[in-house]
């Protein structure tokens, strides 16, 4: 018999042996069907605030701007005000953005090692946590939100949810099965492995922008 | 990994003198402690959500089997190869074996308990493949040659300045004397192995039925980076980690990263389902999960069952006092602390870490803090039950505790045994109403401490005799 | 309202004091005190140490002493927590016993628990006076949820101040047989504790567990410290000074 069979023969006979709690019973198919939610924390908070709340407890920057036409702006303000440099590589959504009016120069490509910015759109994001969601996809390259130093982010203000449970029902309800990466990413790249010590650009990035777009 | 728990006595006595650990296990447990005690108080109903997530995990093992085949078919269906291995031995030759099927030379790992179980990295450089562990701390004790000491701070136990001398040896460079300096160091030197290697190594902190999906929960992106730039990812797993849907995982992620580090979330969640897609850009284009059972199955026919519940947050560990004071090497193993008590007997055999169980005070810390209510006091003592049972107990303990119960079942044998007990301590004691030194089981004791005299004489005589008095 | 008192072994042999402060304040309350005569030992340690048989010996006898009592008062968290938290599991495979446990735990209480939850006593006569800390004992805060109960009856008393001091619910490291099979590592874990507590400058520590007290107080005398009291809290509220054996 393989391993495969051998464990799931063990599991069968070792949950046969005494009093196998399980107050939730039911079968497993109407477990992974109908997902039943868990208690839930108190949410009658206000999802915009709470967001932007969390947002700087994770250590991420926020703007907010009317439209997707004014990511440039915003992209350029930030990246001046904080003497960053002012080239980046973003997804293909941005690229045809009119960028000419910032000195910034604008590549849509997957990351390399030596971008220094990767700005990325998000597929919603959590109030809760102040968490961004990226999926992976053909125009979703993974490397823009990781390998940078500065990641900037854009959020539609109607894509930001309460909770990661309503993430998974949009995703279920939208997408129907799972990308290659889901990724929640909630401010920048961090570590205290050295003494307990908070140091900020572990390996991703050292900073996270997050923009909220009204429309 | 090799187990040395039957050293543990000799190791904590030393640990115990260790001024440099001591300093360190001080600061790791301020931080764990304090900010763990800080975030739970946002979630109104922790204890609901706890029990619901105990009740989750109870439910997974139920109907462990089919969650399996469940996350299996699914797994699949998205393109990963999935591998079943049932001794360490089988799972480092499995993943030799995939690197050695792509050519690979280089291997990015992101910290994996079960990997220490199996001893991969060693396994895998014997086969001439190169491994760079890349979260900081599993880095800087792999660069000392040494194992962690904490399931999710595997290198708490090292200072700033062992952590200066060693990278300042290892990289060749300055000596950098602050933890940000290097930490970012660290990040340089490990970047181009994040995109030159050809094979890169998770854990898998949950395997999520409903999707075939894996996920790993890390601060630094070394995970995300992972599964990301190499060609080939490897996801590592045990049985015991399936959990059912996707809405289950949001409610373990409300408790994980809560009672691991104290954060309303960790950094990066990267959950993965297959390999990349044939549109991506970016992303491996293979993907394996190898699913080990050593131990587990074991366990989970047997009443230590609820430690198979563990979500690896280490908050046991942090709340221990016996842990706080003589750090995760005494251990001898793997898993460290409380759970680490449990899990090292249940998976290496009792009688190789007879003191493991032994070593606690039953404070039930650890149990109320579990995020799944594992009763980690409970299943200690049933470890003991067990050493009794077997025999494995030592001379002195079983005969003191036999002479215990002979006179305590015998009231009046008791009452005349102790009768002379309070009188003899008391003479003893004499006037500073402390027993300075005591012999046989009693010198441990008054080794480190005094024993304050009884008072000459006990309650049951004072009572009785006063009760008898005034009644003439 | 008859009330038995499992005064415990330790109380028993070491210092009498908190059985007969004990039996003073239960009286006050207006309870008819019984003391079984044959009371030894709860079962505890032999549980422990995974000896079940000897520990279910032992339980069974307790059983059978307190079953004619409308309640059990103990002056202990650790073995008051042996009965109500631990028989059942201890009687699990015996059907008979497990009934009685549970018959017992529903009626058993930890000293300060009764005090203030069923007698609801709310004055003391005691001379006891000065700033006193508190040290809660692991059995009875956690298997038995006394945390309020004893600060609540110490706050009536107008010539004490509380003051709470860090790590008041952190293990003082006695464990039993742990602390002498592992010494050192129980010393450190008091001496902490004894840190801890010295940090308050209070009088006295005030604690509702004979281990946690003689391992607290073993290590302040022998580092040296023979100013700070360590008291049982039933002592604290009558005014007996623990010197006592009458």
């Amino acid at each position: 018999m393989s391993a495969r069979e051998n464990i799931l023969a063990r599991i069968r006979s070792a949950n046969k042996v005494g009093e196998v709690s399980d107050v939730i019973g039911g079968s497993v198919t109407d477990r992974l069907t109908s997902h039943p939610e868990s208690p839930m924390p108190d949410l009658t908070w206000d999802t915009n605030e709470k967001f932007k709340q969390r947002c700087e407890d994770a250590a991420s920057t926020l703007d907010e701007i009317g439209q997707v036409g004014d990511v440039p702006e915003a992209v350029n303000r930030y990246l001046t005000e904080n003497n960053l440099p002012t080239s980046l590589v973003c997804w293909p959504e941005f690229e045809n953005l009119t960028w000419s009016d910032s000195n910034i120069q604008v590549e849509s490509r997957s990351a390399v090692g030596d971008d220094k910015v990767g700005l990325t759109g998000s597929y919603c994001a959590v109030a809760e946590t102040g968490t961004l969601v990226l999926l992976s996809g053909q125009d979703h390259h993974a490397t823009t939100s990781l390998l940078p130093e500065t990641h900037i982010a854009v959020v539609r203000r109607d894509r930001v949810v309460k909770t990661m449970e309503e993430a998974w029902h949009l995703i279920r309800s939208e997408v129907g099965s799972l990308p290659r990466q889901v990724a929640f990413i909630s401010g920048p790249s961090r570590t205290a492995d050295i003494e307990m010590t908070l140091v900020y650009g572990a390996h991703g990035p050292f900073r996270v922008h997050v923009i909220i777009v009204d429309q | 990994m090799e187990i040395t728990s039957q050293d543990f006595k000799a190791v904590s006595s030393a640990k115990l003198k260790d001024e440099k650990l001591q300093k360190a296990l001080f600061q790791a447990k301020d931080g764990f402690v304090v900010s763990r005690a800080k975030v739970i108080k946002d979630l109104d109903n922790f204890e609901d959500i706890r029990q619901a997530a105990s009740e989750v995990r109870d439910h997974c093992l139920a109907h462990l089997d089919e969650y399996l085949e469940a996350w299996e078919v699914r797994a699949q269906a998205s393109g990963t190869v999935v591998h079943w291995a049932e001794s360490y031995e089988e799972l480092n030759a499995i993943v030799v074996k995939i690197a050695q099927n792509n050519q690979v030379k280089k291997i990015i790992k992101s910290k994996s308990m079960v990997g220490e179980e199996t001893g991969l990295n060693e396994y895998v450089e014997g086969h001439g493949i190169e491994v760079k562990e890349t979260d900081l701390g599993e880095y800087i004790i792999q660069q000392a040659g040494e194992y962690p000491s904490h399931i999710i701070a595997p290198a708490t136990h090292k200072s700033k300045e062992d952590v200066s001398e060693l990278f300042a040896k290892k990289h060749q460079r300055p000596r950098l004397n602050d933890a940000e300096k290097l930490t970012h160091e660290a990040r340089e030197i490990l970047r181009p192995h994040f995109l030159d290697a050809d094979m890169g190594i998770t854990g898998a902190n949950f395997m999520i039925a409903e999707t075939g999906s894996t996920v790993i929960v890390t601060n630094e992106g070394n995970g995300r980076m992972t599964t990301t730039m190499p060609r080939v990812h490897v996801a590592i797993s045990s049985i015991e980690k399936c959990i059912p849907t996707l809405d289950d995982f949001a409610l373990m992620m409300r408790l994980l990263p809560r009672s691991a580090t104290g954060q309303v979330i960790s950094n990066y969640v990267s959950m993965t389902t297959g390999p990349k897609r044939e549109a991506d850009l970016d992303g491996p284009g293979e993907f394996h999960v190898v699913i080990l059972d050593v131990g587990r199955t074991r366990v989970l026919g047997s009443e230590l069952r609820d430690a198979l519940r563990c979500i690896r947050c280490g908050a046991c560990m942090n709340h221990c006092p016996v842990y706080q004071n003589v750090g995760g090497h005494a251990y001898g193993w793997v898993y460290p602390g409380p759970i680490g008590s449990v899990l090292t007997p249940a998976y290496n055999g009792i009688e190789n870490a007879i003191d493991l169980p032994n070593a606690a005070t039953l404070c039930n810390q650890c149990g109320v803090v579990c995020p799944v209510k594992i009763p980690l006091p409970d299943l200690m003592r049933k470890l003991r039950e067990k050493q009794y049972e077997k025999n494995l107990k030592s001379k002195t303990e079983r005969w003191s505790l036999k002479v215990f119960a002979y006179v305590a079942i015998r009231p009046q044998l008791y009452s005349i045994v102790t009768r002379v007990m309070a009188r003899a301590g008391k003479i003893l004691g004499g006037n500073s109403g402390q027993i300075k030194r005591m012999i046989f089981v009693g010198q441990d004791w008054t080794k480190h401490r005094d024993l304050p005299t009884p008072r000459g004489r006990t309650f049951r005589d004072v009572y009785l005799n006063k009760k008898k008095t005034s009644k003439r | 309202m008859r009330v038995g008192l499992f005064v415990t072994c330790l109380a028993d042999v070491m210092r009498p004091s908190i059985g007969l402060a004990a039996v003073d304040l239960l009286e006050r309350a207006g309870c008819q005190v019984i003391f079984p005569e044959n009371q030894t030992c709860c079962g505890q340690p032999a549980y422990n140490a995974g000896d079940r048989l000897t520990a279910q010996e032992l339980a069974r006898k307790v059983v059978s002493e307190f079953a004619d009592v409308d309640y059990v008062v103990i002056p202990s968290g650790s073995c008051g927590g042996m009965i109500k938290a631990h028989y059942e599991d201890l009687f699990s495979d015996l059907p008979k016993y497990k009934a009685k446990a549970q018959w017992l735990s529903a009626r058993t209480y930890e000293l300060t628990d009764f005090l203030v939850n069923v007698v609801h006593m709310n004055s003391f006569e005691t001379s006891f006076q000065g700033t006193i800390t508190y040290h809660d004992s692991c059995a009875g805060l956690r298997e038995l949820n006394i945390k309020q109960q004893p600060r609540q009856l110490l706050r009536t008393l107008p010539n004490v101040e509380l003051r709470e001091m860090p790590g008041a619910e952190q293990c003082c490291g006695f464990g039993g047989t742990f602390s002498v099979k592992y010494g050192d590592i129980s010393s450190r874990i008091v001496d902490l504790k004894c840190d801890d507590l010295e940090g308050t400058e209070a009088d006295a520590v005030v604690l509702g567990d004979l281990g946690c007290m003689l391992n607290i107080e073993g290590k302040l005398r022998r580092r040296g410290n023979h100013k700070t009291k360590v008291l049982h809290i039933a002592e604290v509220l009558t005014g007996r000074n623990g010197e006592e054996a009458e």
